[in-house]
């Protein structure tokens, strides 16, 4: 019985979370914000979480399948880049060169200057280093 | 649902979980599930003559989820709040920072490639999730389904290359791993970099958002002036 009752309470979860994604959905639509209906649906989840409107244990069992299985729901997406096999010869490595690098750019110095601000916030005359926050990583 | 909707979910799920397990057996970035998932699909869908077009019925299908699986990528982020709390100024300058240079040096380097303005105008917007960059490179000139083929090949880079990039550039702390992964190769690579730990998972998908507003506020009036 158990199993029934759970594998129940982990689809109610499921439409929950989907139940979120659609009223986002419609608000982005309505109310033409500009952001993506996923990113608000994430706030207003997020929100409701920290304001105790609802408690975490009545999503986590969905959520964590939906977060383990993320890279999944992408691959469908990636496989439409069968599309541009003609682009790819013609203009292949200057796109793979344009991409990495931007790509690369971005990486450095986002982490470069948030490593750096933080070291500053936390020690502005530049003393011992914090070690907080790295005791996380599995 | 006709048989060959069926056949291509099938494919894709067989494939995908396979290319998991090799990923366990065999631990190296080019081993990224998305990756080799993605090589492998398109290489059966094309010797069994299926386009993408005959695809996207089954497409649609397998990413009814996807909108939802970024909703709850709330919970990583609720469960690490207080250390993004802690440290939201440096995160949100840090991603600001990280977002305008990516823009900036894709059409740059676009620009040296002697690579076309509808290009150029598509690759500012590659380091965002795809609705925003669909909308924003349209707003510039760019072709949003070229955008989206930029958005994934940036999200698959940054999930490939990512962490052992990060690792040379002796950025160890967990934080601005995730956070410069989320800014540069959202979703894709919030997807992976979740795998290396809670923290990683839950900076980057507040960074994946954060990026998403800022590019779409900001490209606009920032792709004007990075003419030249």
């Amino acid at each position: 019985m158990s199993f029934v009752k759970n594998a129940f309470l982990f689809i109610i979860q499921l439409v929950f979370i989907w139940a979120i994604y659609a009223c986002s959905k419609y608000a982005v639509e309505t109310f033409h914000i500009p952001i993506p209906s996923s990113v608000l649906g994430m706030v207003i989840l997020y929100v409701m979480l920290v304001c105790k409107i609802i408690q975490v244990k009545f999503i986590e069992k969905g959520a964590a399948f939906l977060n383990k299985h993320l890279g999944f729901f992408f691959v469908p997406i990636a496989v439409g880049l069968m599309n541009y096999g003609g682009l790819i010869k013609t203009n292949g490595w200057q796109l793979l060169l344009m991409i990495a690098g931007s790509t690369i750019i971005g990486l450095a110095i986002s982490a470069a200057a948030t490593q750096y601000l933080t070291k500053k916030e936390r020690n502005p005359t530049g003393g011992e280093k914090t070690n907080h926050g790295q005791s996380h990583s599995a | 649902m006709d048989s060959l909707t069926l056949l291509s979910i099938f494919i894709t799920i067989t494939v995908y979980i396979g290319a998991i397990k090799l990923a366990k057996h065999v631990p190296s970035p080019f081993t990224t599930p998305i990756l080799t998932a993605t090589i492998v699909i398109i290489a059966i869908l094309s010797s069994l003559h299926i386009s993408y077009k005959q695809y996207a019925t089954a497409k649609d299908w397998m990413t009814f989820l996807l909108g939802p699986a970024t909703v709850a990528l709330a919970l990583p982020m609720y469960k690490n709040q207080s250390i993004i709390r802690e440290r939201l100024k440096p995160a949100v300058l840090g991603l600001a920072i990280g977002t305008i240079a990516t823009m900036t040096s894709a059409v740059w380097l676009s620009k040296a490639l002697g690579l076309s303005d509808t290009i150029q105008a598509a690759s500012a917007v590659k380091a965002v999730t795809t609705p925003v960059a669909i909308e924003a490179a349209a707003l510039i000139g760019g072709d949003p389904a070229l955008a989206a083929a930029f958005v994934i090949t940036a999200g698959i880079f940054g999930a490939v290359l990512g962490p052992i990039l990060l690792t040379c550039m002796k950025i160890t702390d967990p934080f601005s791993r995730g956070l410069s992964i989320g800014t540069v190769s959202h979703g894709i690579g919030t997807s992976q970099i979740m795998t290396e730990g809670p923290v990683q998972g839950a900076v980057s998908s507040l960074a994946m958002g954060f990026a998403a507003i800022i590019t779409s506020i900001l490209l606009p009036w920032i792709y004007p002036l990075i003419q030249f």
